[in-house]
């Protein structure tokens, strides 16, 4: 294992591989304030001249987090199919990146490759692509999930329908989620980030989802983001929901600092398996984001990339219907402006579908960001480019609970339009029964929430 | 182009909805009693799935002609509907995007909520609080933004001139910093100040010398309470703004905080703004919990 | 008051109506509704009621008297039954209704059910009130504010209509009228043997043969009744309005006005079954309460207004009394401490403008504080007044100079002085009040809606200190 490159008559040399991989990253304020970056731009490139010649072994046999330290590592490793793995342990991570690129892969051998990558590779290899590479690869893969209904499959463009409030009003959330029905929202998720994190409160906004769902027959899938244990004790009172939320982080500590691990996930599948709404098999939800472990200072030396990667990595063990990154919530100090935000959620959806995930973005960012909605907008087309399998919407793009911005419920219809994309097909349906789309575009009735007001619905 | 009928219209009815977009908020103020404890969390009246959608509008209402939202295939509901939540809904399309005020209202309270974030304290305002200012170790706002590091830390000149200028060993250091929005130092220092210091004399809780901090982060406070010996230190900090609000102010509070002790020690009272809390109101409550937390010797999680 | 240890308060209601007398508990439940890194916010959150009584017919001695011993064993065997003691409840009400507030006796009969039933309030009901407490305990004013719509409640029992009018939280109108069940009554054979002198009334004017004695058959009381609901029609401006509506409008109530439109109705009141369910024995009660109920089924008002169904019926006002007369204050307020409780405190409101000058230093406050302590007989009085939404601490101290200066003029040192404010700001006026009278007792309290005349009690602390009970009642006997 080589650890140092020469450029233009200087040699770079670096301690570890999990040096290679910080330095290796593309600039993000959050490994400055960790103090992993490259001092230079010709050092980083030495260091994806390192990278670029690294086996996968060389990556696999040294994780950022020790084994026996810390159970997301041992789920990743124990998780590789040891045949695939064998296959490619001697690829370095340029011909890794030729091959995922290349006219002769298919989406079928990419899938089964991936099988025998650690997110340590996967994090890798993400460092050596463009940016328009990281849209080009994602394009070719898939993944796809099933709840009530399936996501993830070629043409499609889903949402989740994020109605949330300022105080858990329950008539004003559903003001909010029929907005966002009357543009088309919604197919993905019908799902509420709380203010009040108890499973009373959780319970009762729950029930109205059901009630809806139920009312009009909508074909989608429904979920209140609150802690995972009170969403656990919301369930074991009888709430209806379809799936199980949980915010992760790339190592056991950042997991323990959001107050959960592994068991807890797996308790959760177990009680909804017997206890859930869902129709079908994935009833998880996952969300992540660049620097959340820096932030619980659990991130162990390793940059914010390899971290996210970790995230997948683990997610992917229990099989989520969704999982997204929140690509420009966490702040300046570790995505600084459009350039990095955008970058971010190019790899992480990249990551994400390379892992094998049903992934999404949540293409936002917070007011103390040097970002706009121009920003967030090129982001989203360029995501929906590379094939993601959802986005976040909120009325006219402003939360105004979290007090950050994403995507209008107007972005989802425009971009399916742009890119000729649809919702989940049964979810279609129904918006033509309403009279909501027709031949995937929005119809003059749709952005009218008092539709949905009259009596009986349609 | 020559100006038709219908093309006034829709000029009219334009500016009526947008009038007509702010009357929700209006409503809401002028909504008098607001005996928020009386309205009991109960199931609502009738075994109705959606009660919005169970009430068609009554025949005497339809008198009232409601040009506002003429659009909607029912106006007087959209408005029931804008009354319940301050989320940007029934605010109409043009193709798949947004109508052109939409768009600008958006930007415009971006710009709003950016100026909070970037622009300074009005240096006024501390000089008529009698507050004189230092800085953390971030020179320029950017640093401020990017490195929550330096902006909990001073440099050994600052912390001096801190000890010479301040009463050291009080019951209760203030201060206050700009943090994530200036704006909203500016929109409640002056109402918050006096109220709280009035109600410390009221408990016979000595103060320290208030001062400002430029480039702040919340956990300077355990830097300065260590450098100026009190036994409580209250920071009084611009909230990260949102499109709604930039005048939004936090409140943390700790007793004998030290350097990286767990957050989990600071107490908080976010939301003080004339939206959420008034200033006054929550200087007259942080003076209570001050009192508590000496008589506990302890903050955050462990008050009880 | 008395306070549960789990923070709830269980809280009786005893309505003494025209023909029945009820008994309700309920448990008024408080928890803070706030984040954890916010100000508290103390609400009633959930009002559970947890042991509903018998219908009892009121017992009376004769036309005129109730009979008060047999209240009493009526109420004695609902606490056994229900299990509960006295001593066990922290708030609650005794109201006497509709005919049965015109005894001779009735306000003696409150006053010494009150002494039997221990530490609690003892709102009493004047019509209005009474129709308020009626709209709330039917979930109409519940509706109402889920909605935001205007709504109607008609509470139809045995002697009196009482009708509220909500928007929200917001009482818009609020009336009376003598038309109920019970107005007329008869025998098994049919023969009349009651004739309210509004039943009398309506008789006449459509010129009926009606009086005691008399036969009452089908005809005549369908016709009465059709009139009785075409008079409510004439109120809501369905039909002509005519001279006997005025007759048919109950003493000491208000004259019927509605500024807004209204959105939908919703019945409550032993008529109300005959409303929305179909009957098949008309005269099954000896009265005309399903006659009644008919023939608002059938008139305009049905099918000009959307109706909506009431959680409860016929025990809508016992459950008002009980679960809906107790309020909690705002959750950032001063007080003094051993004040409470405090009883039946005259109201003091003042005006927009005197607020105005209130908080700009200017406002006399004497001259009208010794005039009301006076007019009232009262020790004491509670200022009343809306305050300001993000008040500055200026007018903080403008307004602590005024209340100083006249409190210090007309109280003695020992009594309080007493403020309450609708908006958030009680804590901040008590701090600066505190130091402009640092010897005085004082309470300061927000998020309260009093009128000028009404009457106030305060209870003890609650949730830790963080709020006191509070009842609100415009009507007080003795």
């Amino acid at each position: 294992m080589k650890l140092s490159a020469a450029l233009l008559g200087k040699t770079y040399t670096f301690a570890s591989v999990k040096e290679v991989l910080a330095k290796a990253n593309e600039v993000k304020s959050g490994d400055i304030l960790a103090g992993v970056v490259a001092q230079s731009d010709m050092e980083r490139i030495a260091a994806k001249e390192v990278l670029a010649n690294l086996l996968v072994s060389d990556l696999r046999e040294n994780p950022v987090v020790p084994y026996d330290e810390d159970e997301v590592t041992r789920i990743i490793q124990d998780g590789i199919n040891e045949t695939v793995y064998a296959k490619v342990r001697n690829w370095t991570l340029s011909e890794l990146r030729e091959w995922l690129l290349s006219y002769d892969t298919s989406e079928v051998a990419i899938r089964h490759i991936a099988n025998g990558l650690t997110a340590e590779v996967i994090a890798g290899v993400c460092k050596l692509m463009s940016n328009m590479d990281l849209v080009y690869t994602a394009s070719k893969i898939r993944v796809t999930a099933h709840c009530n209904t399936t996501i993830g499959g070629r043409g499609i463009f889903a949402t989740r329908l994020q109605p949330n409030h300022t105080t858990d009003n329950v008539e004003g959330i559903t003001a909010s989620l029929f907005e966002g029905l009357s543009y088309g929202c919604g197919d993905a998720l019908i799902g509420l980030n709380p203010v009040n994190d108890s499973s009373s409160s959780l319970g009762e906004v729950l029930k109205r989802f059901d009630e809806v769902k139920k009312q009009f027959q909508i074909p989608t899938q429904t979920c209140v983001l609150g802690h995972i244990n009170t969403q656990i004790e919301a369930v074991k009172n009888g709430a209806p929901t379809d799936l199980i939320f949980q915010s992760i982080a790339g190592s056991e500590k950042g997991n323990t600092a959001f107050g959960f691990n592994a068991d807890t996930v797996r308790h959760a599948q177990s009680l909804l398996k017997k206890h859930g709404t869902a129709t079908g098999p994935d009833v998880l939800y996952f969300e992540t984001g660049q620097g959340s472990e820096l932030s619980s200072d659990a991130h162990y030396g390793a940059d914010q990339v390899t971290m996210e990667a970790r995230c997948y990595g683990f997610a992917k063990a229990f099989h989520p219907f969704l999982v997204n990154t929140v690509v420009g919530f966490i702040g300046p100090e570790y995505l600084y402006d459009s350039k990095q935000v955008i970058r971010a959620g190019l790899e992480d959806h990249f990551m994400g579908k390379l892992t094998g995930i049903s992934m999404g973005c949540d293409c936002c960012y917070t007011n103390h960001m040097n970002a706009d909605q121009n920003d967030i907008e090129n982001l989203t087309m360029l995501l929906a480019g590379a094939g993601v399998n959802y986005i976040v919407t909120v009325p006219a793009s402003d939360d105004i609970m979290l007090n950050y911005q994403s995507n209008s419920y107007h972005d989802a219809a425009a971009v399916r339009e742009i890119l000729n994309l649809r919702p989940i097909r049964p979810f279609e349906q129904w918006l033509e029964k309403y009279g909501i789309m027709e031949n995937g575009r929005l119809t003059k009735i749709a952005g009218d929430p008092t539709i949905f007001l009259r009596k009986g619905g349609a | 182009m020559p100006i038709d009928a219908t093309m006034v219209e829709e000029a009219v009815t334009a500016v009526l909805r947008e009038m007509n977009l702010f009357s929700p908020a209006e409503k809401t103020q002028e909504k008098e009693p607001s005996l928020q404890a009386v309205i009991p969390q109960i199931t609502p009246a009738v075994p109705v799935v959606v009660p919005i959608a169970q009430l068609p509008a009554a025949e005497p209402v339809k008198q009232e002609e409601n040009t506002a939202h003429k659009d909607f295939s029912d106006p007087q509901a959209l408005e029931r509907m804008l009354q319940k939540t301050s989320a940007r809904i029934g605010v109409g399309k043009t193709g798949a995007r947004l109508r052109t005020d939409t768009l600008l209202h958006l930007r415009a309270d971006h710009a709003a909520a950016r100026d909070a974030v970037i622009l300074d304290v009005d240096a006024s305002l501390l000089d008529a609080l009698g507050l004189f200012a230092v800085q953390t170790k971030c020179t320029n706002r950017n640093e401020h933004l990017t490195r929550p590091d330096l902006g909990k830390i001073f440099e050994q000149e600052t912390l001096n001139e801190l000890l010479q200028k301040c009463k050291t060993g009080a019951d209760v250091q203030i201060f206050a910093s700009d943090g994530l929005s200036s704006r909203a130092i500016e929109a409640n220092l002056a109402n918050i100040l006096p109220v709280l210091n009035d109600a410390l004399a009221i408990h016979g809780l000595s103060a320290g010398t208030p001062f400002f901090v430029k480039y702040g982060r919340v956990a300077a406070q355990d830097t300065l309470a260590e450098a100026l010996g009190c036994k409580v230190i209250c920071t009084l900090i611009g909230e990260r703004p949102g499109l709604g609000s930039a005048e939004s102010m936090s409140a943390y509070i700790a007793y004998k905080p030290t350097v990286g002790m767990p957050e989990a020690n600071r107490t908080v009272v976010s939301n003080i703004y004339s939206g959420g809390t008034p200033a006054a109101e929550a200087g007259a409550y942080i003076a209570d919990l001050v009192v508590k937390m000496i008589e506990q010797q302890a903050s955050g999680v462990n008050l009880k | 008051m008395k306070q549960s240890p789990d923070n709830s308060l269980l809280s009786v209601g005893i309505d003494i109506g025209t023909s029945t007398t009820q008994v309700i508990f309920s448990r008024l439940q408080m928890a803070n509704t706030a984040s954890y890194f916010a100000v508290p916010k103390i609400s009633i959150v959930a009002k559970d009621v947890v042991y509903k009584g018998g219908i009892h017919e009121t017992p009376l001695l004769d036309l005129q008297k109730i009979d008060m011993e047999a209240i009493r064993r009526i109420i004695e065997w609902e606490y056994a039954s229900a299990g509960c003691t006295p001593a066990a409840v922290g708030t609650g009400a005794v109201i006497i209704t509709g005919e049965s507030a015109r005894k001779e006796n009735a306000n003696a009969a409150v006053q010494a059910l009150s002494g039997f039933a221990g530490d609690f309030v003892v709102a009493t009901a004047g019509p209005d009130l009474e129709a308020v407490i009626a709209g709330k305990g039917s979930g109409a004013q519940q509706y109402s504010a889920d909605n935001n719509c205007v709504v109607m409640n008609l509470d139809i029992g045995g002697g009196t209509t009482n009708i509220a009018v909500f928007e929200g939280e917001r009482i818009l109108s609020k009336a009376c009228l003598d038309i109920g069940g019970r107005l007329v009554r008869y025998d098994e054979s049919g023969i009349v043997t009651y004739v309210s002198p509004a039943a009398a009334k309506v008789a006449q004017t459509l010129g009926l043969a009606l009086s005691v004695g008399s036969h009452a058959n089908e005809t005549l009381l369908s016709a009465l009744s059709k009139k009785m609901a075409n008079l409510l029609d004439q109120l809501l401006g369905l039909a002509p309005k005519e001279l006997l509506l005025d007759d048919l409008q109950t003493r000491g109530s208000t004259p019927f006005s509605c500024p807004k439109p209204i959105a939908a109705l919703c019945f409550s009141g032993g008529v109300a079954d005959a409303i929305y369910f179909m009957q098949n024995d008309y005269q099954q009660y000896k009265d005309i309460g399903v006659y009644l109920g008919a023939s608002i089924r059938e008139s305009s008002l049905t099918r000009a207004f959307t109706v909506i169904k009431p959680k409860e019926t016929i025990r809508a006002t016992v459950i008002g009394a009980g679960s809906y007369t107790t309020t909690v204050s705002g959750s950032t307020i001063h007080y003094s401490p051993n004040l409470f409780p405090l009883k039946n405190i005259p109201v003091l409101r003042l005006s927009d403008e005197e607020e105005r000058a209130l908080f700009a230093g200017s406002l006399d406050l004497q001259g009208p504080f010794r005039w009301f302590l006076e007019q009232s007989g009262a020790e004491n009085i509670v200022i009343s007044l809306k305050g300001k939404t993000d008040v500055r601490y200026d007018e903080l101290q403008a307004a602590a100079a005024v209340f100083a200066r006249c409190v210090h003029a007309h109280l003695p040192t020992r009594l309080p002085a007493l403020i309450s404010l609708e908006r958030d700001m009680a804590k901040a006026l008590g701090v600066v009040l505190r130091q402009a009278m640092p010897e005085r007792p004082l309470l300061c309290v927000d998020g309260i809606y009093a009128e000028h005349n009404d009457y106030m009690d305060f209870g003890n602390p609650l949730m830790g200190g963080l709020v006191i009970p509070v009842v609100v009642k415009s009507l007080i006997f003795g």
